[in-house]
């Protein structure tokens, strides 16, 4: 848990250095720049979770963990719960910052929060999954394999954008996101519980 | 009786010597469907007056791209049945199709964009069943990576069959959300789906194709699982009797 | 049904502009085909042959 201010640093490095990147001309700083949130907010995840288990895997606490407890993937649960509130939470906030900053938009930032506080939550879910599946094997791999299960969010992010901004249901958006995110919930701590008692068999 | 077929054929040994009694007849019969198909297709059928004569490359596209999406089933249902009933044949099929599938699927993305050249303008148009394909060739080359990436073989399909699961999972949810996405920009186009009725003289080579190609898939499929048997259980004293 | 559809074999490698376009693709699927078949062939030899020594 030392890392937590890496990928929240990686977020602001990314957002900072999306003007740069373009002359500044305010007009056209706001049409990539949600895409950008949102590949920037995957990218963070991805970032945050590389450690996850890798340390208690070294150290041999991950098995005494197993062994112990009689439910791990409640434990999973709340290990990833911790990990959304010590990153999701502060890059949501900093999202909607952002967003106001570049933007200037107040109204389309505030409905970003929300979706930003549930995709956040999804996406650090699957790359648990990723990072459990190639636990001692370096982080890359298992972000790069779980990248493409990402995608379906990352289009449901990017459809939203557009209802947020003709202001049509922009709420059937987020309980769609919201739904995704309760199954996922539920379903990912089981498999990543799976997983790593594979690996330690 | 079915229970005890199943069993037989479960293990590695009387699959290896069952397959290679049948692999010759699917091999020959499914080469000569395929080249007889294609020659017909390419050479013998009228010419289509939208497309003109480029539409011949249905004969080579929509083998493939219907072969790529079952290859994913098919490894799908190998990782269930490996998972539940630990059955050590199931885990070599997985990693024997990975390869075959995303070359298959290889061949339907480079076939399909290069159709879309005469027929869109353009070779790569961010349509849904393209995307999806391509998000779907993708899955396949991080399989490998991940099969890969370990020595301990059985842990390795383990894992693998744990993710073949999960993204089974997701590619409907990746083609629905994909159709869902491109509705928003995409034009209509030609697309396979709307095809309007076709000729029974470009009917018949296309089924020939489809079924030529799945039997040349299957062949492929029998020689690379025989690798991996071969592979992983060259300990086993039999397999020395086989050889 | 089995007439042949081009009148030479010029216009058949042609095919009225769209000939590059399917022949290259039928290149691409015979090449990836015959790759595969060979590839695993020579890998099973190879196998079969160490099998073989180590007996």
């Amino acid at each position: 848990m030392r890392s937590w201010l890496g990928p929240i640093l990686l977020f602001i490095l990314i957002m900072v250095s999306y003007p740069l990147t373009i002359e500044f001309l305010e007009q056209d700083l706001e049409k990539g720049f949600y895409s950008l949130l949102w590949i920037s907010i995957l990218l963070s995840m991805m970032f945050s979770t590389e450690d996850i288990f890798l340390e208690d895997y070294n150290d041999g606490s991950l098995e005494q963990i197993i062994i112990s407890s009689t439910s791990f993937p409640f434990m999973v649960a709340k290990k990833i719960l911790i990990y959304w509130l010590m990153i999701g939470i502060p890059i949501s906030i900093l999202s909607f910052l952002f967003s106001l900053g570049i933007t200037q938009n107040l109204s389309i930032s505030l409905f970003l929060f929300p979706m930003a506080l549930i995709s956040s939550y999804i996406f650090l879910n699957l790359f648990v999954f990723g990072t459990a599946l190639s636990l001692n094997k370096g982080s890359v791999l298992g972000a790069l394999i779980t990248m493409p299960l990402a995608l379906p969010v990352l289009i449901v992010l990017g459809k939203s954008i557009i209802a947020i901004q003709f202001g049509i249901n922009y709420l059937e958006f987020l309980l769609l996101l919201l739904g995704c995110l309760s199954i996922i919930i539920t379903v990912v701590p089981f498999i990543v519980s799976y997983v790593i008692k594979t690996h330690l068999e | 009786m079915i229970k005890k077929f199943i069993h037989q054929f479960a293990s590695p040994k009387t699959y290896l010597y069952q397959i290679n009694r049948a692999y010759k007849y699917i091999f020959y019969s499914s080469l000569f469907i395929y080249t007889f198909s294609l020659i017909w297709g390419l050479l013998f059928t009228p010419e289509d007056f939208v497309q003109g004569n480029s539409f011949r490359i249905i004969y080579l596209h929509v083998p493939a791209s219907f072969l790529s999406q079952s290859l994913y089933v098919a490894m799908a249902i190998a990782s269930v049945t490996y998972l539940i009933w630990r059955v050590k044949l199931a885990a070599y099929l997985i990693i024997a199709i990975a390869p075959i599938g995303a070359m298959v699927t290889f061949i339907a993305l480079s076939s399909g964009s290069i159709w879309g050249i005469p027929t869109w303008g353009t070779w790569w148009q961010w349509d849904a069943r393209i995307t999806s394909t391509l998000i779907l060739f993708i899955m396949y080359l991080g399989l490998i990576s991940l099969h890969t990436s370990f020595s301990n073989h059985e842990k390795a399909d383990k894992l693998l069959s744990w993710l073949v699961i999960v993204g089974f999972v997701n590619i409907p949810i990746i083609k629905k959300s994909v159709d869902w996405w491109s509705t928003l920009h995409q034009s209509a186009s030609i697309t396979l789906t709307d095809r309007p009725s076709i000729d029974p003289s470009m009917l018949y080579p296309l089924i020939g194709s489809i079924i030529g190609f799945f039997g040349l898939i299957i062949c492929l499929v029998i020689i690379s699982s025989k690798v991996q048997i071969i592979k992983r259980e060259s300990t086993k004293s039999w397999l020395k009797d086989y050889v | 049904m089995f007439n042949l559809a081009f009148k030479s074999l010029q216009e058949a490698i042609y095919m009225s502009g769209h000939g590059i376009y399917v022949w290259s693709v039928l290149i691409i699927v015979i090449f990836c085909l015959f790759y595969a078949f060979t590839h695993y062939k020579i890998r099973l030899r190879q196998l079969k042959k160490r099998l073989d020594e180590s007996n």
